[in-house]
């Protein structure tokens, strides 16, 4: 019998939180455990919503330009706009809506291959980011009160991971417990059979892309609010450290299977890792290198693990 | 389902609340001293990894610490991120290290981790690049913003004549310390060397391959161009080997910040007429013995003069350790290098 | 003709519009040395895009060529500066390649995982990899490699040379001889392909290590226009050569794609950014252009494909 993936992962990371746990040097104190969640809340919400996207079969490698694009206009609005920044984050909330619609209507309009036009809208995304910017500006000195959003702690948890809980939890119930993760999961395990049995499949589709968007600019904000700094190379690489996630995590890549705990999972084991890896005296000083080595290595062991034992079936005599 | 949802979720949060009771044990002492027979630890970061520069940085630093007898930890980004820094500043504070010694990739960004490790009575050195002066205890000054963008841009003024058209090859538009030497080197041109116009800026993504065919590119579009200036280390022996194979070498100048070995060819046959770097190695065990000095109360603000161990004497001004000025490597002393 | 092949006919109008706007405004673009000097620079990612454009037709992807680019890229300047025999430096950076290709392949192909998911693992495995082994520093070749020892013009025309052959066999391949159709049956139906009595999971394995190989290749091609190797080398190429295949308009979902597409895809994104750069454009604009370039190229088929319902 067949372990479920999420148990498997689970497991994993018990492994590595034991690990560290003993290996690693102050590994398990609340502040590290608090520095480990805010330093993956990022990546953990791109990766939540990504999830649903690729549950549908789709892709979007355009989340981290998207974040670079929204964080820059965040900046802008506030500093040169003079809006309050509550102000100026909700309105990013809807240029992060006005980007992921952009891939949306491309991908269901025209019925274009999701991986091509947010290859397309990666490159645009961020090349507006850097037009806007000219590449140099920087928007700094942000007031305390939007400050504590990144660095601040509610009830002794970092304030963004009120956040990431939150979202998670709507995610969840958005994927597991509504009609729209059925919707997804039927898109992505049969696209066509969806259309025949009356999905509205363009429009959920759209659906996944425009969220993936007002989440990626909620990223934005608490990247920025974390980090005191937005400027145009924001999130550089993030969509493929979201996408890692959401494979870790037991999602197919080509869609109608995935779960958002296990998406949780995925986040978290990464994020262990290389932290974990910093904190063993033998590995400290290649933590950067080796945390790489090792995602790609466990990615490839969690899809194989699912994968030898099917091998050995077929080769069973019948 | 829901209830390995709802585990998981009690999972996050017994760990994220559960464990605060356990506080480090084997924390930096608070107030900065660090008690005698205990190892120290230096943890040593430079903008980024993978990058020669600072691998010849880590040289230095390494020799620092096996003569002090000292813990390094050396770690930076692997990633274009430039929060990463931070991450791993944030890690290193509740790693529990006795002094950080940081190259800063973004001034504005790093200080607020840099602060947060100060507040914990960690000891902060920065190297190679500044953060603000309020994040750290003390800066191993090898050459300021200005230094370099007036060595540059007087360098290639000289080169020119005093005039003509250049362009410079950056590794990308939104690194912070490269903006900032290229506002110093337009303050320079405009001040000083007027007749130099500055034509084009690219980047080239700090790789060798890509410098080379953007200099073709340059070359081909600006035939006019009389130098090139390579602000990061890779660009420099790539605009080289194109101005080379454009059979421009002479005509096209090429100067540039870079490392002797990978420049040696071209600063040899004339190609490369000057480049500016400071002795990198001798920047990594300096910082490293400042830091170990800091960090055992030895080094104090207010001192104006620093023993940086096998080196010998190095003059403090405010809080900057000076490492010297700038080098010039040129064809006749390129061979007293290796690095 | 016009019909079948809309896609490759409308991004050679994109390229004829901006080659003649070039030839209005900046007629140094094509100055024949400088052209001849970029086209070479160019021509390894060309290779490359050929491997990837033939994966795709199979329905896969390789992300991981970038990194596999610098690991040999690295095998072949150690050897070579080992003193080992030219030839040698060149055959172990196509094996390595097709080493990698292979490992590739036997994850895909034999245990049945994603193609996406491998080539993401072994991206960057390969790549961090690279950086705990070498950390960045260069490599120094020895004299005789640049140009294979040729003045650098005959090494200039035998790396374009290269990059054409390849182009025009793998176009034969895929077109005329058993092997590629089979390619493209295993893209459009795997099922249907098998049962026509091609075995699908070895055609797949035999395109990821032809485009390791490839790659291995692409990477000599760059190794030889300079003295030095710089291990960083290779970063992004995945994109650039999916996005050369896909506007050239190889379909991401297999079976469709021709590699006079991906010349002109090529083609098209390569001489972008230096036209940009001949016209005085900032470069803040790049990426901005490169992107819309890019959807530009795919709007055009999909409208067209909206037109005709299909």
């Amino acid at each position: 019998m067949l372990l479920r993936h999420e148990t498997v992962l689970l497991a994993v990371l018990v492994v590595e939180l034991v690990f560290f746990g003993v290996a690693g040097r102050n590994f398990g104190t609340a502040d590290n455990i608090a520095n480990i969640v805010r330093h993956s809340v990022e990546i953990g919400l791109l990766a939540l919503v990504m999830m649903p996207v690729v549950l549908a079969g789709g892709i979007d490698l355009s989340v981290g330009s998207t974040l670079g694009l929204c964080a820059v206009l965040f900046g802008k609005l506030w500093r040169d706009g003079g809006l309050p920044w509550e102000v100026a984050a909700v309105a990013t909330l809807g240029i992060g809506a006005a980007a992921g619609g952009t891939n949306a209507l491309l991908i269901t309009a025209l019925r274009l291959p999701p991986l091509i036009v947010t290859l397309g809208t990666y490159s645009l995304f961020r090349g507006l980011a850097e037009a806007i910017t000219r590449g140099t500006d920087a928007f700094t000195r942000f007031p305390p009160s939007f400050l504590f959003l990144g660095t601040g702690r509610v009830a002794g948890i970092p304030a963004q991971a009120w956040i990431f809980a939150l979202v998670a939890a709507a995610m969840w119930l958005l994927v597991h417990r509504t009609t729209f993760g059925r919707s997804w999961r039927a898109i992505g395990f049969a696209p066509e059979g969806a259309r025949y049995a009356g999905l509205p499949v363009g429009r959920r589709l759209a659906f996944a892309h425009v969220l993936a968007g007002i989440v990626a600019a909620l990223a934005a904000i608490t990247y920025t609010a974390r980090f005191g700094t937005a400027k145009a190379d924001a999130g550089t690489g993030y969509e493929l450290a979201a996408i890692t996630a959401v494979v870790l995590g037991g999602t197919s890549i080509f869609g109608g299977v995935g779960s958002v705990h296990g998406t949780l999972l995925g986040v978290a084991a990464i994020a262990v890792l290389g932290n974990g890896l910093s904190r063993v005296p033998a590995t400290m000083s290649n933590a950067g290198e080796l945390s790489g080595l090792l995602t790609g290595m466990l990615l490839v062991l969690a899809l194989a693990g699912g994968a030898v034992p099917k091998w050995f079936a077929e080769r069973r005599p019948r | 389902m829901f209830r390995s949802f709802a585990l998981f979720l009690c999972l996050g949060f017994v760990l994220l609340t559960g464990c605060s009771k356990s506080g480090p044990d084997t924390g930096a002492s608070p107030s900065g001293g660090t008690p005698a027979g205990k190892r120290l630890t230096i943890a040593f970061m430079p903008k980024s990894k993978g990058n020669g520069y600072f691998v010849s940085c880590k040289q230095g630093a390494d020799q620092a610490a096996k003569d002090l007898g000292a813990e390094l930890i050396f770690d930076g980004p692997v990633s274009p991120d430039p929060a990463k820094q931070n991450e791993i500043i944030e890690n290193w504070i509740t790693l529990g290290v006795d002094v950080i010694a940081v190259a800063c990739e973004n001034k504005d960004g790093i200080s607020t981790a840099l602060k947060r490790a100060k507040d914990k009575g960690i000891k902060v050195v920065t190297f190679d690049s500044d953060a603000e002066p309020a994040a750290r205890d003390f800066f191993v000054n090898q050459a300021t913003p200005e230094g370099i963008g007036n060595a540059l841009m007087d360098e290639a003024a000289r080169l020119c004549g005093g005039t003509g058209e250049f362009a410079i090859i950056t590794a990308s538009l939104t690194a912070q310390n490269m903006i900032e030497w290229q506002k110093y080197i337009e303050a320079r041109r405009m001040a000083k060397h007027p007749g130099m116009k500055m034509v084009a800026l690219r980047p080239c993504d700090d790789l060798k391959d890509k410098a080379q065919a953007e200099a073709t590119t340059l070359l081909g579009a600006y035939p006019d161009l009389k130098l090139l200036m390579n602000i990061c280390s890779p660009a420099v022996p790539g605009a080289a080997e194109a101005v080379k194979q454009a059979g421009k070498a002479g005509k096209v100048k090429v100067i540039g910040l870079g490392l002797p070995n990978e420049n040696r060819r071209y600063l040899k046959d004339g190609t490369t007429d000057t480049v500016i770097l400071w002795k990198t190695v001798d920047l990594g065990y300096l910082t490293v013995q400042a830091a170990a000095a800091l960090a055992k109360g030895e080094l104090k603000a207010g001192a104006t003069s620093f023993k940086g161990g096998k080196l010998g004497e190095f003059r403090i001004v405010g809080d900057n350790i000076l490492l010297g000025e700038p080098f010039k490597f040129t064809k006749e002393n390129i061979d007293q290098f290796d690095f | 003709m016009l019909k079948r092949h809309f896609r490759e006919f409308s991004v050679l109008g994109v390229l004829l519009c901006v080659l003649a706007l070039m030839g209005v405004f900046a007629p140094d673009f094509f100055a024949p040395q400088p052209l001849l000097s970029r086209l070479t620079a160019a021509a390894p990612k060309l290779v490359v895009a050929c491997g990837i454009a033939v994966v795709m037709v199979g329905r896969q992807i390789d992300i991981s060529v970038g990194s596999l680019f610098a690991v040999c890229s690295v095998v072949c300047g150690l050897v070579a500066a080992a003193k080992l025999p030219l030839p040698l430096a060149v055959a172990s950076a196509v094996a390595a390649g097709a080493i990698g290709g292979a490992l590739n392949g036997a994850l895909v192909a034999g245990l049945r995982l994603p193609s996406i998911v491998v080539t993401l693992a072994t991206m960057v495995t390969l790549r961090e990899g690279l950086r705990l082994a070498q950390q960045g520093v260069f490599i120094d070749l020895p004299d005789g490699l640049q140009w294979i020892g040729l003045p650098m013009i005959g090494g200039q025309y035998l790396v374009c040379g290269i990059a054409i052959t390849v182009l025009v066999a793998m176009a034969a391949v895929m077109r005329h001889l058993a092997i590629g159709r089979a390619v493209h049956a295993v893209g459009s139906d795997a099922e249907a392909a098998r049962l026509a009595g091609i075995r699908p999971r070895l055609v797949t394995f035999g395109v990821f290590v032809l485009t390791g190989a490839l790659t291995g290749l692409a990477a000599v091609m760059n190794v030889v226009q300079s003295p030095q190797v710089d291990p960083n080398t290779g970063r992004m190429l995945e994109l650039e050569a999916i996005a050369a295949a896909v506007v050239g308009g190889v379909a991401v979902s297999g079976g469709r794609g021709n590699l006079g597409g991906v010349l002109v895809g090529f083609l098209l994104l390569a001489c972008i950014t230096p036209a940009l750069t001949y016209i005085g454009v900032k470069p803040y604009w790049d990426k901005a252009i490169q992107g819309t370039v890019i959807l530009l190229a795919v709007v055009a088929d999909g409208l067209r494909n909206r037109k005709n319902g299909r």
